[in-house]
């Protein structure tokens, strides 16, 4: 957040980012190096923290490594908490290029598991192979929808986007909270949740983990994104806003649109990650879907400095942070606001690292 | 004011020889890089005097009063206050010793009251607690009274119009205790009701014994105002003239004269130029007729930002300039012509096609060529490569690019002929933009302008900052864009640029047209108003 912020201030100034296809493999090695280091510095600081708690930080760790990557159960679950990250942070990567900071995120996830739960649930399909699919299209529409209306605030009316893009989590958490309560709701239950999915909506797993294929959704958008970025007009278009938007404008894009369209783009990738959470671990429609996988796929982005691969790495560590977290909270009996402050020292000290590394060039 | 008519003689003639000034500074130089500022100007003050600082953009004005102010520190020079030698290390110590500057640019917070602005720095670090309000407020208002300088102690800031935000900027300078004023530009933003305000009010202060510098370049606000005229030229005093014993042409003389030097100049890149004359210009490309820009129009005011009525025609052929001071509405001309904002009221007709209102995208179609005036706002990208620069207008057409692809290749290659064909100083065309020198990224922009067959090219600003070698090559781009038959409009504050490009010229002052024979002299008093307000005066 706080890079967001700071980067908003300074609109105009040029973005190292994408000034990356003409800098040196030697520069991308040293923020490599950087990126590194700020690792260990969190691993250290975060064992002194441990250590603090009562812990031993050693056998902390060492739980916390077995616990995400030490079976392959393990780094199922590490996957499943991956792939709305993965997912989320793609189309945030997207909009962060172009500088247009979507926030809302969480609430078009939300938007995406509805429209797209509720197809699941309702639409008589039986096919597995055609309902999973066209679940997934109208939970991409849905999100993409919840992003439009951002974007078109802030085209027509020049509303921040930041403030409407993050009010309208709230309003699509009531809306969920709404439909589970009434019209969705599972008439012989109990808790406030929808019936559960059909079997043709399912998502299946991937041979040989206990991970759903949203996942490879995720990995098989990484090159289609970065194809898009580098290689289509929307892409460079949403590079070149980016970097300068008065520039931009005075070379005849319409940026107006184009903002629109971002929106609906990373709005579209949020909804895509909703309806699989419903589809894969849910099965259902409930009111905690998510636990804030919008917020935390900003930090994604962010880390991931908005490259696609980059998005993948930071995914992945994130989510083995969140799991180890939960791991280590049973075994060593530290509070779990404790490993949340450990992730938020990697989170930092990632994102300062970048600073240095930007600075010193 | 009763002593706003007749001015109070400050008590010493131009022929009385000066006492000790209040203010002396000797020799002053400043250099920034590579680049003097202020080489070895003199200047004195005395109390009770209004004294102009008169010179062109660039002359070293603000410089030199920055210096008084103590926001730079001189590379050489003495200054003297009331005799004694000073060395200022901040503008903090400046007003420990009773000077006050007011910026072009307020440095007020919109949404604290007057009385706030006025106590905002005042002695910080000494007091744990703020004064008292009430007590500031009651000093504020009889200051104002004392000077004319109405304006309500307890009021937003931001709720105050542009004039009287001026005056609590003086209040505050005042409040502080200054006996030495300095005014950057005081009426750059000003109507011209309230510039004859503002010039009752100093007089108020001047008759109390303060002494004011006033940095300017409107000839007619110096004449009216001043007791006394120094004129810069390149960092360095020309002369320091009475007022009563000179006349604005004199003065515009002496502000932009260099004659001998500067015509000679002219006469080069006028030939490196081969100008054809007006006489070859062919039908009208662009027609302005009655164009006014928006803010104009919902208030009713002048805004110093705004145009009026501008009607004007540009034909094949030949180039037409608007020359004038900045500030006079020509950043909100070239935004309105380049369809980045659209007009209150009035017609743009490209040929005879109706383009009041066409976005960007469809002038560029239409073969309008832009170079803005700020280049590295709207004219570059340096995040992206020089290729990528070159071609970032026309990335979705062929042969660049489709709606779903972009061709690199294509863009590499036009990237390399265009580096080529507007030499370019650039290791590859795929270099990062970020790393061209000034004339280089304006290449960058004219190639990306001007590598593509033109009906109108607008040119804002060109050479600004440019060094001799690349303002030689813009002219000669911007010429032979002229004798390949497009119609250019160029709007440029420099009048070597204007005597060495124009067919015809305009001038621009307070957001209206005069057309001027291209005379320089004629040029440079009409770009600093000179006679324009009178025969305006009538139709407010």
């Amino acid at each position: 957040m706080t890079a967001t912020i700071e980067a908003t201030d300074s609109p105009g100034g040029p973005d190292p980012d994408s000034a990356a296809p003409v800098a040196g493999w030697s520069a991308r090695l040293s923020s490599l190096g950087l990126s590194a280091a700020a690792v260990v510095a969190a691993f250290v600081l975060g064992g002194v923290l441990l250590a603090l708690a009562g812990a031993n930080p050693f056998q902390a760790y060492a739980d916390m490594l077995s616990g995400t990557f030490g079976s392959r159960f393990n780094i199922s679950l590490v996957l499943v908490e991956t792939a709305p990250l993965l997912l989320i942070g793609l189309g945030l990567a997207v909009a962060f290029r172009a500088r247009v900071w979507n926030i809302g995120a969480e609430g078009q996830l939300l938007m995406g598991a509805l429209a797209g739960g509720a197809f699941a649930l309702y639409v008589p399909i039986g096919t597995r192979a055609v309902l999973i699919p066209a679940a997934c299209v109208v939970g991409a529409l849905a999100g993409g929808a919840w992003g439009w209306v951002v974007g078109f605030l802030r085209a027509r009316w020049s509303v921040n986007e930041v403030i409407s893009s993050l009010l309208l989590n709230y309003v699509a958490l009531r809306i969920l909270e709404y439909t589970i309560r009434k019209p969705l709701r599972d008439p012989v239950g109990f808790q406030p949740v929808s019936e559960t999915l059909p079997d043709a909506a399912r998502l299946p797993d991937i041979p040989g983990l206990k991970t759903h294929i949203g996942l490879l959704i995720g990995l098989g958008l990484i090159p289609v994104v970065a194809y898009v970025m580098r290689r289509t007009p929307f892409g460079f278009h949403t590079r070149m806003m980016g970097l300068n938007r008065d520039a931009t404008e005075a070379a005849g894009v319409r940026t107006g649109r184009l903002i629109t369209a971002v929106m609906v783009v990373s709005g579209a990738f949020a909804g895509l990650a909703g309806i699989l959470q419903v589809m894969g671990p849910e099965s259902r429609l409930t009111g905690n879907i998510s636990p804030g996988f919008g917020f935390t796929a900003i930090i994604v982005a962010l880390v991931a400095r908005t490259r696609p691969i980059g998005v993948l790495l930071a995914a992945v560590l994130i989510g083995a942070l969140t799991l180890g977290g939960d791991v280590i909270q049973r075994t060593q009996q530290v509070p779990r606001v404790l490993t949340i402050v450990i992730q938020a020292l990697f989170v930092l000290l990632i994102l300062v690292a970048d600073k240095v590394g930007r600075r010193s060039r | 004011m009763s002593i706003g008519a007749d001015r109070p003689a400050p008590g010493h003639g131009p022929g009385t020889p000066d006492p000790a000034p209040l203010v002396a500074m000797r020799g002053i130089t400043k250099t920034f890089g590579s680049v003097t500022a202020v080489a070895g100007a003199d200047f004195d003050l005395r109390s009770g005097e209004i004294h102009a600082l008169l010179g062109e953009n660039g002359a070293g004005k603000t410089t030199l009063m920055n210096l008084l102010y103590g926001l730079e520190q001189p590379d050489g020079g003495t200054i003297l206050i009331d005799g004694d030698p000073v060395s200022f290390r901040s503008a903090h110590d400046a007003i420990e010793a009773g000077i006050g500057m007011v910026h072009q640019h307020f440095q007020l917070v919109p949404r604290l009251s007057v009385a706030e602005n006025v106590i905002l720095g005042a002695g910080e670090g000494r007091r744990v607690r703020l004064p008292d309000l009430a007590e500031v407020a009651a000093a504020i208002e009889d200051l104002g009274q004392r000077y004319g300088l109405g304006v309500s102690a307890t009021s937003l800031v931001g709720d105050l119009s542009v004039g009287e935000q001026q005056r609590v900027e003086i209040l505050r300078a005042l409040y502080r205790g200054a006996r030495i004023l300095i005014l950057d530009e005081p009426t750059a933003t000003l109507s011209p009701v309230e510039i004859d305000h503002l010039i009752e009010q100093l007089r108020a202060m001047a008759g109390t014994g303060t002494a004011i510098v006033m940095i300017t370049h409107h000839l007619d606000e110096v004449m009216t105002a001043a007791d006394r005229i120094t004129v810069l030229r390149s960092g360095a005093n020309v002369a320091t003239v009475p007022a009563a014993a000179t006349s604005p042409l004199e003065l515009a003389r002496l502000m932009v004269g260099r004659e001998v030097t500067m015509l000679s100049e002219v006469g080069e890149a006028g030939e490196a130029g081969s100008r054809t004359g007006p006489a070859s210009a062919g039908p009208a490309v662009l027609t302005l007729e009655d164009l006014s820009s928006k803010s104009a129009a919902g208030t009713g005011g002048e805004h110093p930002r705004d145009f009026f009525n501008l009607s004007l025609e540009v034909r094949a052929s030949e180039i037409v300039t608007i020359a004038g001071v900045e500030g006079n509405g020509q950043a909100e001309l070239e935004a309105v012509l380049c369809g980045l904002s659209r007009p209150a009221s009035g017609k743009i007709r490209l040929g005879s096609t109706d383009v009041t209102g066409a976005t960007p995208r469809q002038l560029l179609d239409a073969g309008v060529g832009m170079i803005p005036a700020d280049r590295y706002r709207r004219g570059l990208i340096r995040g992206l490569s020089v290729a990528e620069n070159l071609v970032y207008d026309r990335i979705d057409k062929a042969p660049y690019g489709r709606r779903l692809w972009i061709d690199p290749k294509a863009v590499a290659a036009r990237g390399a002929d265009l580096v080529s064909r507007f030499s370019i100083a650039v290791r590859t065309p795929s270099t990062s933009a970020s790393t061209l020198s000034g004339g280089n990224a304006q290449k960058v922009v004219l190639a990306r302008a001007l590598g593509t067959d033109l009906q109108l090219l607008i040119a804002a600003q060109p050479t600004r900052g440019l060094d001799v070698g690349a303002i030689e090559f813009v002219w000669n781009q911007i010429s032979e864009q002229r004798d390949s038959g497009v119609a250019v409009l160029l709007i440029t504050t420099d009048l070597n640029e204007v005597t060495a490009l124009s067919d015809r010229c305009f001038v621009i002052y307070r957001g209206q047209l005069v057309e001027t024979p291209l005379d320089r002299e004629a040029i440079g008093l009409a770009m600093g108003g000179a006679g324009s307000r009178a025969e305006r005066a009538p139709a407010r």
